[in-house]
């Protein structure tokens, strides 16, 4: 009865619905439709991200995915609860590192050889796992991050604003420090240690035994029998799964009571308590949720690219999560999601496009004038801003220096004119309409 | 959903005359889960289907009896417009009662006045505020009174003592009981029913004495289903009134049109009521509902007008200049259309489709109005100059005359043979044979099946009202256009003759002032007097607006009719009117009325109505002075 009329809510479940109307269960369903036939490699619409991104365009882009459940995430805490946390980069790597211990290679049990006793022994060293399958390990990774979270939080919730920002960058500090320290777990410093493979299996692995998954995404295979899929392509789907998945948690949690009492505390807590939200119990679970978040996401993160060191887990990977909210846009999901495709698919787009510069300088007339005073490959009377020579220090700058000069810009920038980020921009774009053809 | 035919209005196979209530029953037989209405409650809007709508009726019906209504007893409402109105209204109808509905702004005074001059045996009042008006006199104050039933617990319950009050839910319990222990008494009740039952009371507004209550009876309430909702040709395209239709019921129910086309339109089509929520939400509800039938008074539609004027005025610069465009093309289009009956030309019709897509479609749907497929007006003049807009935009309002004394049925706009600035032509029904104008006065006088029975306990008033061949007399000065159409000139009482003899009908002049969205209120004075003058009353909301982007700093509303610049943008809009009328109906001199015109200070009345005499009185010192 309600078709036709989509402000007449005719139950609170409607009322609150994710998607409310026909018109976007339409959209989404479109968009994800399109973003599966880009990955199958259907004509034309491929065309699409391999023009901008380049032919191999969904390893970045799995990877963009991986920052999606970790970003959906820090914006529960930060962006929700408003607790804002320079330390997400840890508990991604409590999570990475409990995934490895359970689903990592290791002869029929945890062999880690204790301390000291190791130096100049890493081949055995990253033996040191309990080769559990993917459904064990990556809900358990996340468990782990949400206890370690748990456990950090009494002293989180004491503090406010900077102070907190503070404690927990310690905890980034802390995390690396001991990662360095335990290489019998944690592997060399330099290179990491070896996470399993993105494979489906009922029970462990046995090793030696050349036993086949059920599933296996990291290696070239046939599905149902006639789709022909890369090794990237079935991880796309995968990772589009947990994606769609963390965001209908994170949606939902969004719209329930706790997500609610978490609003409150963000918008002023003392008035959340006056109101009978009690604030410290909420933080926590601010905080476990958010590092639940983090702690799948940085599994994922491991895994997708099979060694990490210990370093990787640093203050500039949580900044750029910080870079995520501000350019997206806080405290919304769509906003969240938003800002991890702009700010983690930018540099590759940046890198495409000194690609097709350097192409275009080859080339005469307008386009090649222009890349070629853009480009420069360091000799001295050429004062393009952008190096082609990876081993230029210095002005000019390669191209992923550029990509810091850029997320500080446009951080910069959405501070001062969009503090709601691009969310805040799709919101101008959308009540401009809504208004139609007024403006209020 | 289950699909049915249109009621019919055959008789009760149980015999009895066919009433509100057995209309009722009979859908709850042909369609029960059919919707039959929406009410609003902490923000969603709860659906009954005509099973649940019945059951709920046949409880409070039993509950009526068990507190020991008898035949022709009267059972009062005093509440905004919810589901409790009408089930209220149904299930006095059933036991052979006669419902009596107040305006929830009706203050103390009329209060009292009411429920003694009907002698109210049951009263519902809504909530604590509608209570208090009957708790606060000492108890023989309300001689007649029994019990007093309530909704809205809050503020009552636990506080109050008095043992006349009855918590509804305890209200429908009672009817539960009574209704398990006598099965049949109701079903007896309603096959007795006659069709000289009076079914309920209607006061008049009383803008000129006391209100009186008009007796209507089942036949009365019969013929006018038949006659308006059932009309044919009165809804556009030959589709009549039915389940698939929406409506917001949001006028005072106890007034014949919100009446005719809330309660009568649900009983008589199965037109799916929406309750608004209170009448600050109505606009909001408007958007939500979205209704397909829509019936305001003339105030509603310059409030909608004004607000689309306003909302224009404030658009970004790119919206303003398409908008600018549109409402040109508005104009256009509605004096094209209005010219030529209401139908549409393939020129009209090509800039309206273009524009629609544009922006009427979006405008329509802001106001609520994007699914209105028939659109009234009535219950008191308006501009043409509204209704010409309203055209222009596609969204067709039909104009309609009636009034409390023949249930409202009198002559009616139909679609293809609309004539903008009268009411339309009488109902077929009704013809010639039923409304004829008086020759020597010109009023306008009705002979039909929806003429009253007479006032409640006035029977020397209801003389007053009928000629001596028994024609009754509406009070109202029209002409003939083409000899189909009538024109409505005034109320007879209201014709203003000036000192030097010209007889002049206020209300167009101050209808076309009240076009002005910064005009709220116009009264219109002068007679026996050597000019016209005007005592005006401005919107609030838009010329404090206007004010603000003026950087005009004001504190309160009389502080801003002081102001000579509002003055001065108020003297604007009457020259403007002015233009329009000959020169003795011009308006010399005006006043700005220092507050806002209320029904509880007795300057309007509850359907905001002037009170001409009670005005003339209050501010007599501002009319003087202007002479």
């Amino acid at each position: 009865m309600a078709f036709n009329r989509p402000l007449l809510r005719t139950s609170y479940a409607e009322d609150a619905a994710i998607l409310p109307t026909a018109f976007q269960k339409g959209a989404v369903g479109i968009a994800l439709l399109l973003l599966s036939a880009m990955a199958l490699d259907v004509p034309i619409v491929s065309a699409i991200p391999k023009f901008l991104l380049g032919n191999t365009w969904l390893s970045p882009f799995n990877n963009m995915l991986i920052f999606c459940v970790a970003a959906l995430g820090i914006n529960i805490l930060v962006g929700v609860t408003g607790q804002v946390s320079l330390g997400h980069s840890f508990f991604m790597g409590v999570g990475a590192y409990a995934a490895v211990l359970l689903g990592g290679d290791g002869s029929g049990g945890l062999a880690c050889v204790p301390f000291h006793a190791q130096l100049g022994l890493l081949e055995r060293t990253t033996r040191c796992g309990l080769a559990l399958p993917i459904w064990i390990w990556l809900p358990a990774a996340g468990l782990a991050a949400a206890a370690v979270g748990i456990l950090v939080s009494p002293v989180a919730v004491r503090v406010r604003g900077l102070y907190l920002a503070i404690v927990t960058v310690g905890l980034v500090f802390i995390g690396q420090h001991i990662g360095v320290m335990l290489p019998e777990f944690a592997g060399d410093a330099e290179s990491g240690r070896r996470w399993p493979p993105l494979e489906f299996r009922l029970w462990r692995r046995n090793d030696g035994n050349e036993d086949n998954p059920l599933i296996n995404f990291s290696e070239d295979g046939t599905w149902f029998g006639f789709l022909e899929l890369s090794d990237s392509q079935k991880s796309f789907f995968f990772l589009l799964g947990v994606v769609l998945f963390a965001t209908v948690l994170a949606k939902n949690l969004m719209r329930s009571r706790t997500g609610r009492a978490l609003q409150a505390i963000r918008d002023r807590d003392v008035a959340a308590e006056v109101m009978g939200v009690p604030e410290r119990e909420y933080k926590r679970l601010g905080f476990a949720i958010s590092s639940a978040y983090a702690g799948v996401g940085g599994a994922l993160f491991a895994v997708n690219l099979s060694r990490v060191g210990p370093p990787e887990w640093s203050l500039l990977l949580a900044v750029d999560f910080i870079a995520i909210l501000l350019i997206g846009g806080a405290g919304t999901i769509a906003g969240t999601l938003m800002g991890t495709f702009f700010v983690e698919l930018l540099p590759d787009f940046v890198e495409r496009l000194t690609e097709s510069q350097s192409e275009a300088a080859e080339g005469s007339g307008v386009g090649g004038a222009i890349a070629r005073f853009l480009l420069t490959d360091g000799s001295r009377n050429d004062f393009g801003p952008i190096a082609t020579s990876a081993q230029a220090f210095g002005w000019p700058l390669p191209v992923p220096l550029w990509n810091f000069v850029i997320y500080g810009v446009l951080i910069v920038v959405f501070l001062i004119a969009e503090p709601l980020g691009l969310f805040g921009i799709w919101l101008r774009i959308r009540n401009y309409w809504k208004g139609w053809p007024f403006s209020y | 959903m289950t699909v049915v035919e249109t009621a019919t209005s055959t008789a009760d196979s149980r015999g009895g005359h066919p009433t509100v209530a057995s209309r009722a029953k009979e859908w709850a037989v042909k369609a029960p889960d059919q919707l039959a209405m929406r009410g609003k409650d902490f923000g969603i809007w709860h659906e009954f289907t005509w099973e649940e709508t019945w059951d709920m009726v046949a409880d409070v019906a039993h509950g009526l009896m068990a507190l020991g209504v008898d035949v022709g007893d009267r059972v009062s409402v005093h509440s905004e417009d919810r589901a409790e109105w009408v089930i209220m209204d149904l299930a006095t109808v059933a036991v052979r009662g006669i419902n009596v509905g107040l305006y929830p702004t009706n203050p103390h005074a009329e209060v009292e006045y009411t429920l003694n001059d009907c002698g109210a045996k049951i009263h519902y009042a809504e909530d604590q505020e509608q209570i208090d008006k009957v708790l606060d006199q000492p108890r023989d104050a309300f001689p007649t009174v029994e019990k007093i039933i309530y909704s809205e617990p809050r503020g009552v319950r636990g506080g109050y003592t008095d043992d006349r009050l009855l918590y509804w839910d305890d209200f429908v319990a009672m009817g539960k009981e009574h209704r398990a222990a006598n099965p049949g008494a109701l079903d007896a009740r309603m096959a007795a029913a006659e069709a000289d039952d009076v079914m309920t009371l209607v006061y008049t507004s009383g803008t000129t004495g006391p209100p009186k209550g008009a007796m209507l009876t089942n036949a009365n309430a019969e013929f006018a289903i038949d006659v308006i909702i059932h009309a044919e040709g009165r809804t556009p395209d030959g589709k009549p009134p039915s389940h698939k239709d929406q409506a917001l019921t949001y006028l005072p129910l106890c007034h014949v049109a919100e009446r005719v086309f809330s309660t009568w339109s649900l009983v008589g089509a199965g037109v799916v009521l929406n309750y608004a929520e209170s009448p600050e939400a109505v606009f909001a509800n408007l958007r939500e509902i979205q209704p397909t039938l829509f019936f305001a008074v003339p105030r509603i539609w310059e409030k909608l007008h004004a607000g689309i004027v306003i909302r224009g005025a404030d658009a970004s610069r790119s919206k303003k200049l398409i908008l600018s465009q549109a409402m040109k093309a508005a104009d256009r289009i509605g004096k094209a259309r209005a010219a030529n009956g209401g139908k549409w030309t393939p020129g009209t019709k090509a800039v309206y489709l273009f524009f629609n897509f544009l922006v009427f479609r979006a405008m329509k749907e802001r106001i609520g109005m994007r699914r209105v497929r028939y659109a009234g007006t009535g219950a008191a003049p308006i501009a043409p100059e509204v209704i010409e807009f309203f055209m222009g935009i596609g969204l067709d309002i039909y104009e309609l005359y009636g009034m409390t004394e023949n249930s409202a049925i009198a002559t009616a706009n139909f679609q293809g043979r609309v004539k903008v600035g009268t009411v339309g032509e009488p109902y077929p029904q009704v013809g010639k044979d039923g409304l004829r104008i008086d020759p020597t006065t010109g009023e306008i006088q009705c002979n039909h099946a929806g003429v009253f029975k007479g006032y409640w306990g006035k029977p020397e008033k209801t003389a007053e009202t009928f000629t001596e061949d028994g024609w009754l007399m509406t009070g109202d000065v029209g002409e003939w256009v083409d000899d189909t159409h009538i024109r409505i000139v005034d109320r007879i009482k209201h014709i203003i003759i000036t000192a030097g003899g010209k007889n002049i009908s206020p209300s167009e002049i101050e209808n076309t002032l009240k076009v002005s969205p910064f005009i709220n209120e116009a009264m219109i004075i002068g007679d026996r007097r050597k000019y016209l003058t005007a005592l005006i009353g401005i919107e609030l909301d838009t010329v404090g607006n206007w004010a603000l982007k003026k950087n005009l700093s004001y504190t309160t509303y009389r502080d801003l009719t002081e102001k000579p610049e509002v003055l001065a943008l108020i003297q604007k809009e009457v020259d403007r009117t002015n233009e329009k009328f000959a020169r003795v109906e011009g308006i010399k001199k005006f006043s700005l009325l220092p507050k806002e015109l209320d029904h509880e200070d007795g300057e309007m009345t509850a359907t905001m109505k002037l009170k001409r005499s009670a005005m003339e009185d209050l501010f007599g010192d501002l009319v003087e002075s202007m002479y």
